[in-house]
């Protein structure tokens, strides 16, 4: 292994400055460019959640719009066609371009600090996975600013709706690239965590010493790479519909619409829990953190994990209660549905049971994640509520529904999501949010978030259907939607106290030292913001929660890092990758090669070099330029030296050899 | 740091403040969400099916309100009693480093699942006894075809044959005898629809290419409010139905009434065309289409459309019964007996005898009725007669309008 590493990277090594003038190595560490080229984590994961929160704001700008419109009934602040545009882009939106990749902004920013690594695995893979998404992202959106307006199907995009009879305009074949190409960025970044978290982990840190946030990380991306490839066919085969006429949904030709449905379920129902399990990572590391002691019952909360992860793709078919399956089908996916149950509950209970007999500091961080238990549990009660298949019967497509999952999305992922910006916004940016305005910004999300989703549980059992632009007045929903705008007004005041305070303390917060909040896990050992190489010497594990042991035995601790750093030294320093252009140029073959695909019209004239296909095949070669750039360039890096307190040199030509 | 305890003090105020703001809010609107008892409401139900589904809710209900007030007693005990008061506390030595208790963990994995068993033997019951009529209920069943087109619904009566024409049909009011289980195939022409009437039975959606079923009963006669499940476009919104149950001699009546072809009015000798209404006003967007006195009785207001209006003007009737046919609307909809004969649209034969139209969403006035010929584009945004206007290059004057509307009146 060793002379495999050696002979091929150091001979690669001799031959760098005749490539120098083919390949561009970018060294810029401010402007554009840096952020262009960077394959940081943290950078990358800073810019995951920029877009993230920025998407955050649009689809609650929707979500606001949806519910202005039925604040009253017969409402006219949209008209048919805008409602159910504005509702298809406010889940699309949120679930693919908010909840999502903030998810991944922990996992890049945290998962490599919490296991003691210097980068993820393949570190321009991961800037390509950015790129793609940000791609994706704009493909979807695109349909504001064209005639054809936004994708109006639903999230779920059933067939045939979709179909070219129906929606024959762009607004759908957007909806579909869009999500492939994010479909293809979730993939390479879950290839990457997992290859990380199972290669890079520092020594000592054994799987059963994982932080649990680590753990929902790995449980999270197997679950992405084992049900993106359904949605990821799906999408072909509806975009072969629509594009080549092909019959995998067109019922007139003996297409099947319920086709859509399972391959959608089997990647939407993981999906749920690919919302849901990073945020119980991250509330199963400040709830310890501030409760001061272990997590109760460590390895049932990871096991239990696990079997949500698995038993996840086993119920897919819950969606579906009401589109006749039978008796047998149904009775299966609600008995497996209700075992889901179990370990989820479990999950409260350990969390409950790290309280117990703990010493709470109630600081932001710890409100928002127990705001999160309430609101996860009252959200998992109405989830078995619908795996009884013939209450489902009723509630399926109702408000009910509505205010099922957004207990789970918002009171659950969300609430789990802030929690964990205010927590480790210490550790990424060394500033700390006032305590009063974050509990503040907590106390009015809170409110405004039950104000406005709980009248939702009454107006599903009393009739109203989800997806509907208008009521009329006499069905006895009026109050109940009266009181749920006012309650996501609320909610946006919340959301925007909590933005404009995280904003003002990027900029101007209260500087705070390292591991203000007395952690446990290794990423507080590092000073903050972060150096670009992470840790000065690779951290050697002892017990689960590391770094409160390291604290407990400081000068075993600091002996064995000294021997660590003469070692390291000895092997030329810390390794870091250089920067690259070319995720980002194969990123854009992608966007370039999809909006031919969505976009471009047919061209009447078939020939060759239509618009259309030329557009793509331009996007595609863009992309394997890309890729083969990518490739040759090399991936020898540089070394640094970095001082006692951890100064690296400036020039990085210097270190170079 | 002084201004910071001065804002903790406010936000404490503020808070207690926020709540008493929510109670009035709450306090100043009518309660009825709570009751929860709408025309569509799961909760006040009139048949076996709905109430069925509903026993099966109530035992969900309380197994996870009994678990929630358990867990979340000892949630709250527990972030109440070890909560750090003062800073100093967060500060003092941590407590002890306890890791768990298996044994806890086990009990209380034992605990969940036995509270999910009691919830799964009743949905296991339900499942079985939604899914289709019981045996010794098969005998008397009414059998019913519910098709979906985008947004409408049709209803035919494979029990009820027309001789020359095949089977009785409707659209947007499905008539069911009462105290019968009704039997239910559920069918689409386009896209997925869901049939669900709230208070007689949980959704089945209208899957394309799929052959699919549901049985409801209504105990009583009684005027009940369905609505489409799945969205299926545009119109989604306003894609409703009515089914209204009737004793089974009423039923009869009904029946016999339907499979006759289209009523005939002849003129008297001399009778002119004059017009027994006000001209169309303007109707705001999404304005609603349904006034009290309909919605207090709706039962009784649809029993009175069975029978032709007093004032009526032949003159006028005969002169829509033309324009029907030279302003192509009988290439869509058929009128039994009077020569239109179209199948994409709903059938008209009996349009005069049906309490709503626009499936379900404006009354069956004559005013409503102008407003929906008018301009069916801005009732039921993208719908296909709004298309078939502007295809056809169809315009009406108002007198033409008010001449339409009086035939289809006249339709009993």
């Amino acid at each position: 292994m060793e002379a495999i590493l050696k002979s091929d990277l150091q001979a690669k090594d001799t031959h760098a400055p005749a490539k120098s003038a083919l390949f561009w190595r970018p060294t810029a560490q401010t402007g554009l460019v840096s952020w262009l080229t960077t394959v940081d984590h943290k950078k990358i994961g800073f810019l995951y959640g920029v877009f993230a929160l920025f998407f955050f704001l649009v689809g609650g700008v929707e979500a606001l719009l949806i519910r202005l419109q039925l604040m009253y009934p017969n409402g006219t602040v949209l008209t048919a066609q805008q409602y159910n545009t504005m509702f298809t882009m406010h889940g699309t939106t949120m679930i693919f371009l908010a909840i999502m990749p903030l998810s991944a902004a922990f996992f890049n920013f945290i998962m490599p600090l919490q296991i003691g690594a210097r980068d993820v695995a393949f570190p321009r893979l991961n800037a390509f996975s950015l790129w793609t998404f940000v791609a994706g992202a704009v493909i979807i959106n695109l349909g504001w600013f064209m005639h054809d307006g936004a994708p109006d199907g639903g999230w779920v995009g059933y067939a045939p709706l979709t179909s070219k009879t129906f929606a024959p305009d762009h607004s759908i074949d957007m909806w579909v690239m869009g999500l492939q190409l994010l479909g293809v960025a979730s993939i390479a970044a879950s290839l990457n965590f997992i290859v990380t978290i199972i290669n890079l982990r520092a020594p000592g840190m054994t799987m059963m010493r994982l932080p649990v946030f680590t753990w929902m990380t790995l449980i999270t991306a197997f679950l992405i790479v084992l049900s993106f490839p359904f949605i990821t066919i799906a999408l072909v085969e509806l975009m072969m519909d629509r594009l080549f006429g092909t019959s995998f949904f067109e019922v007139s030709n003996g297409g099947m619409p319920i086709l859509w449905q399972h391959l959608f379920w089997v990647f939407g129902h993981p999906e749920v829990y690919i919302l849901i399990l990073p945020a119980m990572g991250i509330v199963s590391e400040i709830l310890p953190t501030f409760s001061r002691k272990p997590l109760f019952g460590y390895p049932i909360v990871v096991f239990s994990g696990a079997s949500i992860g698995f038993l996840g793709f086993s119920v897919w078919s819950h969606h579906m209660f009401t589109t006749g399956m039978g008796t047998m089908a149904t009775a299966a996916f609600a008995l497996a549905t209700m075992a889901i149950a179990v370990p989820t509950g479990v999950k409260i209970f350990n969390w409950i049971g790290t309280l117990w007999d703990g010493r709470l500091s109630m600081r932001t961080p710890m409100m928002f994640a127990l705001g999160f238990v309430w609101m996860f549990m009252i959200g998992g009660f109405s989830g078995v509520m619908h795996s009884a298949a013939p209450a489902d019967a009723q509630q399926q497509d109702s408000y009910f529904v509505i205010a099922h999952f957004h207990y789970v999305l918002i009171g659950g992922s969300l609430f789990a999501l802030l929690a964990g910006i205010h927590y480790w916004f210490p550790l990424m940016f060394g500033r700390k949010v006032s305590e009063f305005w974050g509990k503040l910004s907590f106390w009015v999300i809170f409110a405004g978030f039950n104000i406005t989703f709980f009248p939702m549980h009454f107006l599903g059992l009393n009739g109203m259907p989800r997806r509907t632009f208008t009521y009329d007045s006499n069905l006895g929903w009026n109050a109940a939607n009266y009181i749920a705008t006012i309650g996501a007004l609320i909610l946006g005041v919340g959301i925007f106290i909590y933005f404009a305070v995280m904003v003002y303390t990027f900029l101007k917060g209260e500087k705070v030292g390292k591991d203000i909040w007395d952690a446990r896990t290794l990423e507080w050992s590092l000073p903050n913001p972060p150096p670009e190489y992470n840790y000065r010497v690779i951290p050697t594990v002892h017990a689960r929660d590391a770094y409160w042991y390291n604290k407990q035995h400081k000068a075993e601790i600091a002996q064995e890092e000294a021997e660590h750093a003469k070692a390291e030294a000895a092997h030329g320093g810390i390794h870091m990758p250089h920067q690259s252009i070319y995720p980002f140029v194969a990123s854009l073959g992608l966007f370039i090669a999809a909006i031919g695909i969505s976009v471009i019209d047919h061209d009447p004239s078939p020939g060759f070099w239509g618009k259309k296909i030329g557009i793509s095949m331009i996007g595609g070669v863009v992309m394997l330029a890309g890729i083969y750039f990518w490739a040759l360039e090399g991936n020898e890096g540089y070394h640094l030296h970095p001082d006692d307190e951890g100064h690296a040199p400036t020039d990085k030509k210097a270190a170079q050899h | 740091m002084r201004l910071s305890s001065l804002l903790t003090s406010t936000a404490r105020w503020g808070r207690a403040g926020f709540a008493l703001g929510a109670l009035a809010l709450l306090s100043g609107c009518d309660y009825n969400f709570w009751r929860m008892d709408g025309h569509q409401s799961t909760i006040k139900v009139a048949g076996p099916v709905a109430r069925s589904q509903l026993e099966v809710f109530y035992v969900t209900c309380w197994v996870t309100l009994v678990i929630f007030i358990l867990v979340g007693g000892v949630l709250a005990y527990a972030t109440l009693k070890f909560r750090a008061k003062t800073e100093a506390e967060e500060k003092a030595v941590p407590p002890e480093q306890g890791h768990g208790n298996p044994f806890i963990e086990l009990g209380l994995i034992g605990a969940s699942v036995l509270a999910l068993v009691i919830i799964a033997i009743p949905t296991l019951e339900g499942i079985w006894y939604t899914y289709d009529v019981p045996e010794d209920r098969k005998a008397d069943t009414y059998e019913i075809t519910a098709t979906g087109y985008q947004w409408w619904f049709k209803f035919e009566y494979p029990s009820e044959q027309i001789a020359g024409t095949g089977a009785l049909t409707t659209g947007n009011e499905l008539v069911i005898p009462a105290g019968r289980p009704v039997r239910i195939n559920i069918r689409t022409v386009d896209v997925i629809h869901s049939f669900w009437v709230p208070k007689l039975a949980g959704k089945v959606d209208m899957m394309p290419n799929r052959a699919n079923f549901l049985w409801l009963q209504a105990d009583e006669p009684g005027y009940f409010w369905g609505q489409c499940a799945e969205y299926c476009g545009d119109s989604h919104a306003v894609m409703r139905f009515r089914v209204i149950a009737l004793s089974p001699k009423d039923f009869a009546d009904w029946v016999a009434q339907q499979t006759s072809p289209a009523r005939n009015v002849t003129p008297k000798p001399g009778e002119t065309p004059k017009a027994q209404f006000a001209s169309l006003r303007t109707f705001k967007q999404n304005e609603t289409g349904i006034t009290d006195k309909y919605d207090v009785a709706p039962l009784e207001a649809w029993k009175a459309k069975q029978f032709p209006e007093k004032d009526e003007n032949a003159a006028l009737i005969a002169q829509g019964k033309t324009l029907f046919v030279a302003k192509t609307c009988a290439s869509c909809h058929e009128v039994r007996g009077h020569g239109a004969a179209g199948i994409s649209g709903p059938n008209l034969t009996h349009i005069g005898s049906r309490s709503m139209i626009a499936a379900g969403l404006i009354e069956n006035n004559a005013e409503q009725l102008q407003r929906w010929i008018h301009d069916p584009g801005s009732v039921k945004p993208g719908n296909k007669m709004a298309k078939a206007y502007i295809d056809n290059n169809i315009k009406l004057t108002n007198e033409e309008e008010v001449a339409l509307v009086a035939y289809l009146q006249s339709l009993k």
